[in-house]
């Protein structure tokens, strides 16, 4: 009998055979490798408001949500805080602190999203519930540690964009994933749309037709 | 794409939120609006209608701020990529401009009804 895989039980690919402790941190090198790239576009962007991001940096997380397992998965939260601290060079100030508590909260409200919702949320409804605990978060810590009172001002703005960028980032999320190859081997089915033990996307399912017959068996990293 | 019921339930929740938070801070306020500044951990009250160049202390520096004709801009502040200088400038109750590396924050809110105050700090 093979020796229990790490995180199984969590959901996901922990419990597909093969995904080992190697392909988790590759996936999570992977993915954080990403986040540093879309943090420094992000940077290049010019920002509407004082301290306010984009969030396109979240896309990884966004993605790794179904992909990795829990721990994995805030591993790849930190990564992308200090990837971005280090791009926009505030690792050392308040600004690191807001993005972490930001990017913790709103990984933690993906992953739980995601784990309570099931069938009945898409990436859309789990990147705006991250989005919008993010922005959240950091107008409260405005409000405790740096602006007092006034930050209340800050709310509307903060909370209107989080739901405007989430749900952007979550519909591209959902677009994405029905024609990734990558991310349906990353999920442990074959053909883009699927996923283990559900039937293909319209879509994968015509153009897999010609395509599964050539496909080398087992999946691989990418 | 179709959304799925929890992700309708969600968007309206978060709208829903958004439209609370902005009721609470927009709600009209009495009397002449007025330019509140929160540095160092004091806050300054300045009539919009009399023009001023404010100087806001912070950890890094000092915060410049102009108000000219009822409008307030950041002229200079010491934070490294100067975001809050590119904000513009801002005149009617509700907007704010702020320098969170300078821990600067200044906002337009409706003034006192016993007419006025021409600097305070508390």
């Amino acid at each position: 009998m093979p020796p229990p895989i790490e995180g199984a039980g969590e959901g996901g690919p922990a419990a597909v055979p093969g995904f080992g402790l190697s392909r988790r941190a590759d996936l999570t090198a992977l993915l954080g490798a990403f986040c540093f790239f879309l943090s420094a576009v992000e940077y290049m962007i010019p920002k509407p408001l004082p301290f306010m991001r984009l969030g396109i940096a979240n896309l990884p997380i966004l993605l790794a949500v179904e992909i990795l397992p829990l721990r994995w998965f805030l591993v790849l939260a930190l990564v992308k805080v200090i990837g971005m601290s280090l791009v926009s060079g505030t690792l050392f100030s308040y600004v690191a602190v807001f993005s972490l508590v930001g990017t913790m909260g709103a990984a933690l409200a993906m992953w739980g999203t995601k784990r309570a919702g099931r069938g009945a949320v898409s990436f859309l409804g789990v990147s705006v519930a991250g989005a919008v605990v993010s922005n959240a978060l950091q107008v409260l810590l405005a409000r405790y540690l740096v602006f007092g009172e006034a930050a209340r001002l800050i709310a509307p703005v903060f909370l209107g964009m989080g739901l405007v960028t989430g749900a952007l980032l979550g519909l591209f999320a959902e677009r994405f994933v029905l024609g990734s190859r990558w991310y349906a081997r990353a999920l442990g089915g074959e053909e883009p749309g699927t996923r283990p033990g559900a039937a293909a996307a319209p879509e994968a399912a015509a153009r897999g037709g010609a395509a599964s017959a050539k496909a080398p068996a087992g999946g691989d990293a990418p | 794409m179709r959304p799925r019921p929890l992700d309708l339930l969600i968007l309206a929740a978060a709208a829903g939120l958004t439209a609370l938070s902005a009721f609470a801070a927009y709600a009209p306020g009495g009397g002449e609006p007025v330019l509140v500044v929160s540095a160092g951990g004091e806050e300054y009250l300045y009539p919009l209608g009399q023009d001023r160049h404010v100087e806001a202390p912070g950890p890094l520096g000092l915060t410049e701020i102009d108000i000219v004709a009822g409008r307030v801009v950041f002229a200079h502040s010491p934070c490294p990529n100067q975001t809050c200088v590119a904000s513009g400038e801002i005149h009617r109750e509700g907007q704010w401009l702020a320098c969170l590396p300078n821990e600067v924050f200044a906002r337009i809110e409706g003034g006192t009804d016993d007419g006025g105050v021409d600097a305070a700090a508390y």
